[in-house]
C-alpha cells in the first residue's frame, strides 16, 4: 500500500515537473509553434460545441464545390453543423457587409477577398486568429502557418502584421491555351510576351470567328482587376505612386499598358467588354480563342472533358511577360471568424476555417478541383503529374506575385467601382485613354487624400 | 335583413341609449380587427422604410464607417445628389428608356387586346389569357439569367437562330446602343402582355350597343376605336403608365443580371446608380435622398397622368 502510494506521489511529481519543463520550453515562442507540441483531437476540441450551427458563405467556384463535398466529414467528426450559402461573387461583400452593420449573425465564418481583408480588418468585423491559436483548446498543433506561401498568407489574411484569415481559395492569374489551335498557326508553344502575342499570334490566330486571345472584361472586379490592372503592372505602371500614395495612372507606362489593351481589342471577341470569367473561360473551352489568362481555379473546368473540348490539348504557362517584368494577377480569398458572432459560434467556425485549411486535408481538396494554399501539396510528384497547372503557379506566386496588384486598403471597392465604370467606356471607345485616366485620377483624389497628407497609415 | 342590418352599420355607430338621454358612441370591432392585420403589415413594410429612408437622407450615413456616427446633414444629401452627373445621366438614360418600351407597349398591348377581344380569337381567350400571364410571371432575375444565354453573341440561342437563315452575328449585348435596345426589348417581351391584359378587361366593359351603334354610323375601324373604345381604356391605360412609370424607376434585377448596367454605363438605369451608391460604396445617406427624389418623380409623374389622360366614363 505504502509502495503503490509513494509510486503514486512519484508520479505526480514526475507529472507536475513535466508540465514546469513543457510550460517553461515552450514560453517566449510563436503560437503556432507551442500548439505543435500538444496533441490534437478534432471531436474532442469540438466536443463542447456538438449540435452548434455556424453559417458560411460559398461561390458557386470550384474551390467551394470541392469543399462542400468535404463537408460531410468535418459534421460527422465534430457534430456542427456546417450552413453554407452560395451566393454570387458581385453579392459578396455586400451581404457581409450589412451583416455586421445589421447584426443578422448570418455567417459566422467570413469569407474574405484579398481587396476586402483592410476594410473587414479596420472595421473589426474579423478576428484576430491568436484568439484561438492561443487557447490550446481550439489550436490545431499542425495548424503551421508557415506552410503556407508567404504571399497567400501575407495577402489574403493579415493586415498591419496581424493575421485574421487562413487563405483558402487561392488564384494566380495564368495563361491557359489550346495547344492544337496554336500548332494550326504555326506555333509550337504559348506567346512568351505581351508583344509577341499581339504582333505574332494575333493576326494569325485571329479570323472566321476565332480569336487569339481573351482578356475578361465585364463591368464589376474583372474590368478592375483581371483587365485594367493587369496591363497597368504589364508595363511597369501602377495605380498608386507607393511613397506617397498619389495616383500614377497618368504615368507613361500606366498609359502604356491601357493603350496596349486598347490594340489587343482586334484580336479578342468584339463583345469582350461583356465577357466574364464564364465567357472567357468557355471561349477557351469551346475552341473560339487560343489563348486566355485566367485565375488558376479554372483549370478543374477546362482540364474537365465534360466541360470542356479542349482538355486533351490544353497547354499551361505563366503569364506573359511586358515591359514591367511579369506581372501575373494575383487573388483569392481567405475564411475568418466573424467578430460579431457568438463564443460557441466563433469556436466552431475556427475548427472549420482550421480543419479546411489544414495540412493533412489540402491534398483532398486539390483533388476535389480546389487550389490549396499550403506549400506542401505541390511537392507530391503524382500530384505534380496528375496537375499541370501546379509548376506555373508555384513560380507565379513564389517568384512574381506581386502583393499589392490591387491595394487591399479600405477604399479599394470604391476606387475599383469607378476603374470599372470608366474602364469598360475606355475599351468602348466613349472616352480615350487619356481622359479615362484623367478622370479616373479625379474621381479617386478625394480618396486618397487623407492617405497623401498622412492622416491615415500608407497601408496596402 | 341581417346582412342588410350589418352593412347598414358604420364601424362607429351613435346610438340613444336612453330617451333623451345623452348620445353614446359604441365602435363596431369587426371591420377593425379584420384590417389591422393588414394595416400592420402595411405599417411595418411600407411605412416603416419609408420613414427610415426619409430620416437616413438627412443624415451621413456611411455603412462602412460605423465610427464616423450618424450625425444630422440637413439637406446635403440631396443637394450631392442633384449635384451628382452620374446620378442626373442615369435618370436620363432611365427617361430614355422609358420612352423606347412604354409606348411600344402600349400599342402592341392595345393592338393584341383588340385582336384576342375580336370574335375569332373569343373562343381561345383562355388560353391567350394564360400565355400572356406567364411572362408577366418570370422572375426578373430568372429573365436576366435566361436572356445572357440567349443574346450571347457567340454561344447565344438567338444569333444561333439567324445563323441557319444566314444573318449575325449580332452583337446583342456588346455595344451600348445594341445593349440598349436589347434590355429594351427584353421588358417588352415581359411587360406587353401586362398592358394587353388591362385593355382587355377595358374592351370587355364597352357595352356591345354602342359598339353595334357606332358600326352603323361609321365603317371606319379606327374611328369606331377612337371614339368609343378608347375612352373606356383611359382608366386602365393611365394606371398602366403609373405603374410602369414607378416599375422603371425601380428596375434592377433583370438589367443587374444581364449587363450589370453595362456596357460602359450604356444600361445603368437610375436604380442600378443608387444600388451601386447604396451597396458598394454603402453611402446611405445618399442613397436614400436619390431614392426619396426618384418617389417625388413618381408621384409628380402620377399626377400629370391621371391630370392628362384619366377620364372617368359612364356607359
Amino acid at each position: 500500500m505504502e509502495r503503490n502510494l509513494s509510486r503514486r506521489r512519484l508520479l505526480k511529481g514526475a507529472a507536475i515537473g513535466a508540465a514546469g519543463m513543457t510550460a517553461f520550453s515552450f514560453a517566449g515562442r510563436p503560437t503556432w509553434v507551442r500548439a505543435q507540441a500538444s496533441a490534437f483531437d478534432l471531436a474532442k476540441a469540438a466536443e463542447p460545441y456538438k449540435g452548434v450551427s455556424i453559417g458560411v458563405p460559398f461561390l458557386d467556384r470550384p474551390g467551394y464545390r470541392a469543399a462542400a463535398e468535404m463537408l460531410p466529414e468535418f459534421q460527422e467528426i465534430t457534430g456542427i453543423t456546417v450552413n453554407t450559402e452560395v451566393m454570387p461573387y458581385e453579392n459578396s461583400r455586400e451581404k457581409q457587409v450589412l451583416d455586421f452593420t445589421g447584426g443578422t449573425g448570418l455567417y459566422d465564418v467570413v469569407l474574405v477577398d484579398v481587396v476586402w481583408i483592410g476594410e473587414f480588418a479596420a472595421s473589426q468585423w474579423i478576428t484576430p486568429i491568436t484568439k484561438f491559436t492561443d487557447n490550446p483548446d481550439l489550436a490545431d498543433p499542425n495548424l503551421n502557418l508557415e506552410g503556407f506561401f508567404p504571399i497567400l498568407l501575407e495577402s489574403f489574411g493579415t493586415w498591419d502584421k496581424v493575421v485574421y484569415g487562413l487563405p483558402f481559395d487561392n488564384y494566380s492569374g495564368l495563361l491557359y491555351y489550346n495547344k492544337k489551335m496554336l500548332a494550326d498557326g504555326g506555333f509550337d508553344g504559348p506567346p512568351q510576351s505581351w508583344d509577341s502575342l499581339l504582333n505574332e499570334y494575333g493576326a494569325k490566330l485571329t479570323g472566321n470567328d476565332l480569336y487569339a486571345y481573351a482578356l475578361q472584361s465585364r463591368r464589376g472586379e474583372t474590368q478592375s482587376a483581371d483587365s485594367f490592372m493587369r496591363m497597368v503592372w504589364a508595363f511597369g505602371g501602377s495605380l498608386l505612386k507607393p511613397e506617397t500614395f498619389e495616383p500614377n495612372l497618368s504615368s507613361p507606362e500606366s498609359l502604356a499598358g491601357l493603350n496596349f489593351r486598347q490594340d489587343l481589342l482586334p484580336i479578342m471577341p468584339p463583345d469582350i467588354v461583356e465577357w466574364d470569367h464564364d465567357e472567357t473561360v468557355q471561349g477557351l473551352a469551346q475552341g473560339r480563342v487560343g489563348v486566355i489568362t485566367e485565375w488558376s481555379s479554372f483549370y478543374s473546368t477546362l482540364a474537365d472533358p465534360s466541360t470542356s473540348k479542349i482538355s486533351d490539348d490544353l497547354g499551361i504557362t505563366i503569364e506573359p511577360e511586358g515591359p514591367g517584368g511579369r506581372q501575373p494577377a494575383l487573388g483569392g480569398f481567405s475564411y475568418a471568424v466573424n467578430s460579431g458572432s457568438a463564443e460557441e459560434k466563433q469556436a466552431a467556425a475556427w475548427l472549420f476555417i482550421q480543419w479546411i485549411n489544414s495540412e493533412e486535408k489540402a491534398r483532398e481538396y486539390v483533388e476535389k478541383g480546389g487550389v490549396s494554399g499550403r506549400t506542401s501539396v505541390y511537392e507530391i510528384p503524382e500530384l505534380q503529374e496528375q496537375f499541370p497547372y501546379f509548376a506555373p503557379l508555384v513560380e507565379s506566386w513564389n517568384k512574381y506575385g506581386n502583393p499589392v496588384f490591387r491595394p487591399r486598403f479600405p477604399e479599394w471597392p470604391q476606387m475599383s467601382e469607378i476603374i470599372a465604370q470608366t474602364g469598360s467606356e475606355m475599351m468602348l471607345g466613349s472616352v480615350s485613354v487619356e481622359d479615362g485616366v484623367k478622370q479616373i485620377e479625379e474621381q479617386m483624389m478625394p480618396l486618397l487624400q487623407p492617405y497623401i497628407d498622412g492622416e491615415k497609415p500608407r497601408l496596402q | 335583413m341581417a346582412t342588410a342590418d350589418y352593412q347598414s352599420r358604420s364601424v362607429v355607430d351613435a346610438v340613444a341609449t336612453a330617451p333623451g338621454g345623452p348620445l353614446r358612441r359604441r365602435v363596431n370591432w369587426t371591420p377593425l380587427t379584420m384590417l389591422l392585420p393588414a394595416v400592420v403589415a402595411l405599417l411595418l413594410i411600407g411605412v416603416y422604410p419609408l420613414i427610415y429612408a426619409l430620416r437616413t437622407s438627412f443624415q451621413q450615413f456611411l455603412v462602412t464607417k460605423p465610427y464616423l456616427g450618424t450625425p444630422f446633414v440637413g439637406l446635403a444629401n440631396y443637394s450631392a445628389a442633384l449635384g451628382d452627373p452620374f446620378f442626373r445621366d442615369s435618370l436620363v438614360r432611365t427617361g430614355v428608356f422609358f420612352l423606347l418600351t412604354v409606348p411600344i407597349q402600349v400599342v402592341l398591348g392595345i393592338a393584341v387586346a383588340l385582336l384576342l377581344t375580336s370574335s375569332r380569337w373569343r373562343r381561345l381567350s383562355a388560353v391567350t389569357r394564360v400565355l400572356l400571364v406567364l411572362p408577366i410571371a418570370t422572375t426578373p432575375t430568372v429573365i436576366g439569367l435566361i436572356g445572357r444565354l440567349i443574346y450571347n453573341r457567340d454561344f447565344g440561342l438567338l444569333n444561333w437562330a439567324f445563323s441557319l437563315i444566314g444573318l449575325g452575328p449580332f452583337n446583342w449585348l456588346g455595344e451600348p446602343k445594341a445593349a440598349m435596345i436589347t434590355v429594351a426589348l427584353t421588358d417588352t417581351w415581359q411587360w406587353m402582355p401586362f398592358v394587353a391584359l388591362v385593355a382587355m378587361s377595358g374592351l370587355t366593359s364597352v357595352p356591345p350597343d354602342i359598339v353595334e351603334a357606332s358600326k352603323l354610323e361609321t365603317s371606319d375601324v379606327w374611328e369606331t376605336f377612337r371614339n368609343v373604345q378608347l375612352p373606356f381604356l383611359l382608366p386602365g391605360l393611365t394606371a398602366v403608365l403609373i405603374i410602369r412609370t414607378a416599375d422603371i424607376l425601380k428596375m434592377f434585377d433583370m438589367i443587374f443580371v444581364l449587363t450589370r448596367g453595362g456596357p460602359g454605363v450604356s444600361t445603368e438605369l437610375v436604380s442600378i446608380y443608387v444600388q451601386r451608391v447604396g451597396f458598394r460604396i454603402f453611402d446611405m445617406g445618399l442613397a436614400s435622398a436619390m431614392a426619396i427624389l426618384l418617389l417625388i418623380l413618381c408621384n409628380v409623374l402620377a399626377q400629370l397622368y391621371i391630370r392628362i389622360f384619366y377620364r372617368e366614363i359612364e356607359a
